[in-house]
């Protein structure tokens, strides 16, 4: 393990490197107070600095936020296959970052990942806020492709603010040596690469078949301009999940509620997790 | 150097505003836009056509798969090679190919091909292609991030499968088999020549150099756009000390060929248009869906064939939607344009920039020639239908090459190097007569 303390936005931030099957991934740990856990969706976690919600929740709690394998910068898992192997793998990271046992913040992909691990572990996390979750399918209503769209149209369907994504899309404007500035556009590729597998080729793999055993008390977020899974899906998830104790959708902001609102999510998550 | 007649079999009734009124010929295209009349008459014309180069004396006739495309309209060729093993008496049949990663499990391809090179006695060249994103990662729904797994490990699964003296496990990754057992068993030993298609991508390159395959360039775009591409296998041939014999090598290229330069121009443009502006107006979003790529060709900066393709196409449509803008704000008329109007690729560009190789019998066999040396080359695939090319310009156009412009040409690289890639059919003697 390794790693290295820096500041952002007056709260204290540990950025370390946990090994993990032969490489290794990113454990951010920011603030202090409560400790409590969050997952990242599709953008993973900026190299530079904290996604705006861990930013906002590390004002009174500790945040534990690790980067799942591929995404940003921890290393890419060729043993990734199915979706069951990404279980298994947050499973172990979950342990590693001493994520296990926190009250869980999720945002799409991870809040995906997050539900399939509590219904064979409940003990993973006691209770979970889950921003925009993935899983279920609808044909009358589907998840849209993010990944068959030109670039700049798949930034468009995760957040209309381009400041948002631009930790999987854009060059990272301090690195100025040639050879620095490839293998970060080859590890944004990864990123992406990383996103694209737990989706490809519909973001369902049976959960709701197993959403029955996902009994810790869960609060359903959404973007009411989410243009990737549409808000509707939270009625959804109320009717296979057996402990949504609040649903809220949040005017003007799409599928990265955590990116582009994070004040109104932030006291969603102190209400709902105490 | 080796003549194989290529077909891609593009549906020809595309109606000509097209580029203008639907985003992709290939993944998302509007099925309502396939008539089965136009399917069951140029299914037969185009079985006919390879049949007739064949017979005009052909090294092979060539075939490949495509899926929800409207410029390649099999989905399976192995049904083409079929009709064509029992109706070709010497050619070589190439099929490139067979997308491994897309068969579950791949041992069905090696149980067609074996079939294949039983009926045609021992013609068959087995291509394998990973696949376009298109027909692998979007219409067969395949995780782009394992594509190249899936597609090693089928490699690997059918080579066994041909070349094994006993019944075997296969424990892989993808495909979990007690009894691989491939019955019947290739005529050709120890297995037909194995070609792999490939768009760019710089670990096929390798594979082909580590593995003695035959990398085959099958590109839109012509011998001056894939010069960089070819010198790029030559390179990893060179770093591995192995020989740079010509015959590991295939390209594919269009040719039009007439009495004259000018008669050429005239008889050609309509279908090379057609192919170039409505047949690879390929929507952007399909073209590099992420883990397609490996992060050595990531990393290497190379575009990718059907990336170009498409970047192509959405530099047209961006070039017209503004003609529109500006015809708007100056409050003129919106003129109609030619298919050669500026947003469209006009044919003299086409020609100028390779990509079809055009002119009077000498001109193409000087170009050949050019095209075999310069990317060393000694597989020719050449399209001589392309786009919406009526059924007596394909037959003259292939007369035209198979009279004036092979004997010519066929010479180069024979007596200099063996072709250990192409195929090896049983004597004469030991061949069947279909139909006796």
């Amino acid at each position: 393990m390794s790693g290295g303390a820096a500041t952002s936005a007056e709260v204290s931030v540990i950025r370390r490197s946990v090994e993990f099957r032969g490489g290794s991934v990113t454990v951010v740990e920011a603030g202090q107070g409560p400790r409590i856990g969050y997952l990242h969706g599709m953008v993973g976690l900026p190299t530079h600095g904290l996604p705006p919600l861990v930013a906002e929740l590390a004002r009174d709690h500790t945040v534990v936020a690790p980067a799942l394998p591929g995404f940003s910068g921890s290393t890419y898992c060729d043993d990734l296959r199915v979706q069951s192997d990404w279980v298994v793998a947050l499973s172990e990271i979950a342990d590693l970052a001493g994520l296990t046992g926190l009250p869980l913040v999720a945002s799409s992909v991870g809040a995906m990942l997050a539900m399939e691990l509590v219904a064979v572990r409940p003990e993973a996390f006691p209770a979970m806020v889950l921003l925009a979750p993935l899983g279920l399918w609808d044909a009358d209503e589907p998840v849209a492709d993010a990944f068959a769209t030109t670039l700049s149209e798949q930034r468009l369907i995760l957040s209309p603010n381009r400041a948002s994504t631009a930790a999987i899309f854009e060059d990272d404007p301090t690195l100025s040596d040639p050879s620095e500035r490839i293998e970060d556009g080859v590890s944004r590729y990864l990123t992406r690469t990383s996103t694209a597998s737990l989706v490809w080729p519909i973001p369902e793999h049976g959960l709701d078949l197993r959403a029955h055993l996902v009994r810790c008390p869960v609060t359903l977020v959404w973007g009411e301009d989410d243009q990737l899974i549409p808000p509707s899906y939270d009625e959804r998830f109320a009717t296979v999940l057996p402990s949504v104790i609040g649903r809220h959708r949040i005017a003007g902001v799409g599928h990265l509620p955590d990116w582009d609102a994070p004040a109104e999510v932030a006291a969603i998550v102190r209400a709902a997790l105490g | 150097m080796k003549f194989v007649w290529f077909h891609l079999m593009p549906y020809p009734d595309l109606p000509k505003d097209f580029p203008d009124r639907y985003r992709s010929v290939w993944v998302d295209i509007d099925p309502s836009l396939y008539d089965p009349a136009v399917g069951h008459r140029v299914y037969n014309e185009y079985i006919d056509q390879l049949e007739y180069a064949a017979g005009l004396g052909f090294d092979g006739v060539g075939i490949n798969e495509h899926h929800s495309n409207a410029y390649g309209l099999m989905p399976s060729p192995n049904i083409i090679a079929a009709t064509l093993a029992r109706s070709t008496g010497d050619a070589a049949i190439v099929v490139l190919g067979d997308s491994v990663a897309l068969y579950n499990p791949p041992i069905r391809i090696a149980e067609e091909m074996a079939m294949l090179d039983g009926i045609s006695g021992g013609r068959l060249v087995a291509g394998f292609p990973v696949g376009s994103p298109m027909d692998t990662v979007f219409a067969y729904g395949t995780n782009p991030a394992t594509l190249r797994e899936r597609y090693h490990e089928g490699m690997e699964l059918i080579r066994k499968a041909w070349t094994s003296d006993e019944v075997f496990a296969f424990n892989g990754r993808y495909n979990k088999l007690r009894y691989v057992n491939v019955w019947p068993r290739p005529v050709q030993k120890p297995h037909p020549p194995i070609w792999i298609p490939g768009g760019g991508s710089v670990d096929t390159w390798d594979y082909c150099a580590d593995n003695d395959l035959v990398y085959c360039y099958l590109s839109y775009f012509g011998y001056k756009a894939g010069l960089a591409t070819m010198r790029g296998f030559w390179d990893k041939m060179a770093e591995r000390g192995k020989p740079q014999n010509p015959f590991q090598g295939a390209f594919a290229q269009f040719v039009a060929v007439a009495d004259s330069e000018k008669e050429a121009f005239e008889l050609y443009r309509e279908p090379a248009e057609y192919f170039f502006n409505s047949c690879l107006h390929v929507y952007a979003g399909f073209a590099d869906p992420p883990g397609y790529k490996t992060p050595n060709t990531v990393r290497a900066g190379v575009e990718g064939m059907v990336e170009r393709a498409a970047r192509e196409a959405t530099a047209r449509s961006e070039a017209k939607a503004a003609d529109k803008a500006e015809a708007r704000a100056s409050d003129k008329p919106t003129m109609p344009k030619s298919s050669s109007a500026s947003q469209m690729m006009s044919f003299e560009t086409m020609v100028e920039k390779g990509y079809v190789v055009l002119g009077s019998p000498d001109q193409v066999i000087s170009k050949l020639r050019e095209v075999g040396t310069s990317m060393n080359v000694g597989h020719l695939l050449t399209l001589a239908h392309f786009g919406n090319m009526d059924n007596e310009l394909v037959r003259y156009n292939t007369e035209m090459l198979a009279r004036k412009v092979l004997p010519e040409v066929q010479p180069l690289f024979e007596n200099e190097w063996e072709d250990h890639w192409w195929p090896r059919p049983l004597p004469g003697a030991q061949r069947a007569e279909p139909g006796r």
